[in-house]
């Protein structure tokens, strides 16, 4: 176990734990966009930025990706720290002017969009939330593409995914919104792609998509109903027997 | 922490709905039977009611197809638990559950299953025909819990 304080206040933390974890524990908010419980650290928006003191030695870093290996003081609202965090809530606000998320932050550091920044808007953050979901399920379907200020999110060579399933993991986890899918007609629609969605054998409901059903691995005869269908069908069965 | 088992006595359930109300007021902060982790079916031309919730299975089919470890099993109580601050809302759990017993919440954007509300469940203390009841794990009562895993493992044998 290694000794911390956060913002003056001491806990013990097993090797390894995030500072973010460990903020969590103490119930101390640091902000965060780009993470994400059940997906691996990214530290692409550096909202969460924290100051450090370790070793004698003051720095910045990413509380969501920093490990913590040895005793450090840790302050998520010193100046500098709110500075950095300030700053780089700025810059999203001028890229991304239309993100719900993105102006309650700004609206909780008192941020105002700034005209030297670049403005190019786009609800996308580039956090890679949704590549990370889809990496997680084991698709791969989406990657980023592109550097710099010019990075963003695509299926290979902007073409159909082959390897999606239509989950709408990536839609689900985006915390803007850019991300959509759309069910109409017995069909979803996500990244240009058209899936079919499978009808209920019961009450007609279009629940799931066919590689959905086919990547779980339930046999057809499992899949033939929607899960309420599943669940009436077996409880009648259940009563009869 | 003591181990206990959601029992359900279909032949007790008058099928008035106050586990739905309980449950989805508990999760969700409204009484709206369709939020209800709990789901009653009702039968009405045979005059039979079947309360419905997670079984909380031991080899769970949910479980294994979560890639995030949002459903996982707790070893203190036995429950299959549920994190939502995990779920990336991919919805094979809900697929997956060949009891139909995982629900997905869009507007959460999360998947809703029964987690026994963390040992003292909300629709055992509304039921009032004792048609739930959640007793200790052990001896008779498992013994009971057993008989009716039998029954359930016989209607799943005539779904498939």
């Amino acid at each position: 176990m290694i000794d911390i304080t956060i913002n003056g206040k001491g806990l013990s933390v097993e090797r390894g734990v995030t500072i973010l974890e460990a903020a969590g524990e103490l119930g101390v908010r640091i902000p965060t966009l780009c993470h994400h419980e059940g997906l691996p650290p990214e530290g692409s928006c550096r909202v969460c930025t924290v100051e450090i003191e370790q070793r004698g030695g003051k720095k910045l870093v990413a509380s969501c990706m920093f490990p913590i290996t040895g005793p450090i003081a840790v302050e998520t609202e010193s100046d500098r720290a709110v500075r950095a965090r300030k700053f780089v809530i700025g810059l999203l606000l001028n890229r991304n002017p239309k993100a719900i998320a993105i102006n309650e932050l700004a609206k909780e550091y008192g941020v105002t969009p700034e005209e030297r920044f670049a403005s190019e808007p786009d609800l996308c953050i580039r956090c890679a939330r949704c590549v990370r979901a889809c990496e997680i399920n084991g698709t791969n379907a989406i990657a980023p593409a592109g550097t710099g200020f010019g990075r963003f999110v695509s299926a290979p060579y902007g073409q159909e995914p082959e390897s999606c399933v239509g989950c709408a993991s990536c839609a689900e986890v985006c915390p803007t919104g850019k991300i959509t899918y759309n069910d109409t007609d017995g069909a979803r629609r996500i990244w240009e792609k058209t899936f079919d969605l499978v009808r209920c054998a019961r009450c007609g409901a279009q629940y799931a998509t066919k590689e959905q059903i086919a990547r779980v691995g339930t046999g057809e005869e499992d899949a033939r109903f929607c899960e309420k269908c599943r669940r009436a069908v077996f409880g009648e069965r259940f009563k009869k027997s | 922490m003591v181990k206990r088992v959601l029992m359900v006595y279909p032949e007790k359930c008058t099928g008035c709905g106050s586990c739905e109300l309980a449950c989805s007021l508990e999760h969700e902060g409204e009484f709206r039977p369709a939020a209800s982790r709990i789901g009653v079916f009702r039968f009405e031309e045979a005059g039979a009611n079947v309360p419905m919730a997670c079984f909380q299975c031991e080899e769970p089919a949910c479980e294994k197809v979560c890639k995030t470890g949002a459903l996982y099993r707790n070893d203190e109580t036995d429950v299959v638990a549920f994190n939502s601050d995990k779920c990336i809302g991919c919805r094979m759990c809900v697929i997956a559950c060949p009891f139909g017993n995982i629900a997905y919440n869009r507007t959460a954007k999360k998947a809703s299953k029964c987690d026994e509300c963390d040992g003292s469940p909300r629709c055992v203390e509304f039921c009032p025909s004792k048609a739930l009841d959640y007793p200790q794990a052990e001896g008779e009562n498992l013994a009971k819990k057993r008989e009716f895993t039998d029954k359930m493992r016989k209607a799943l044998a005539e779904v498939k």
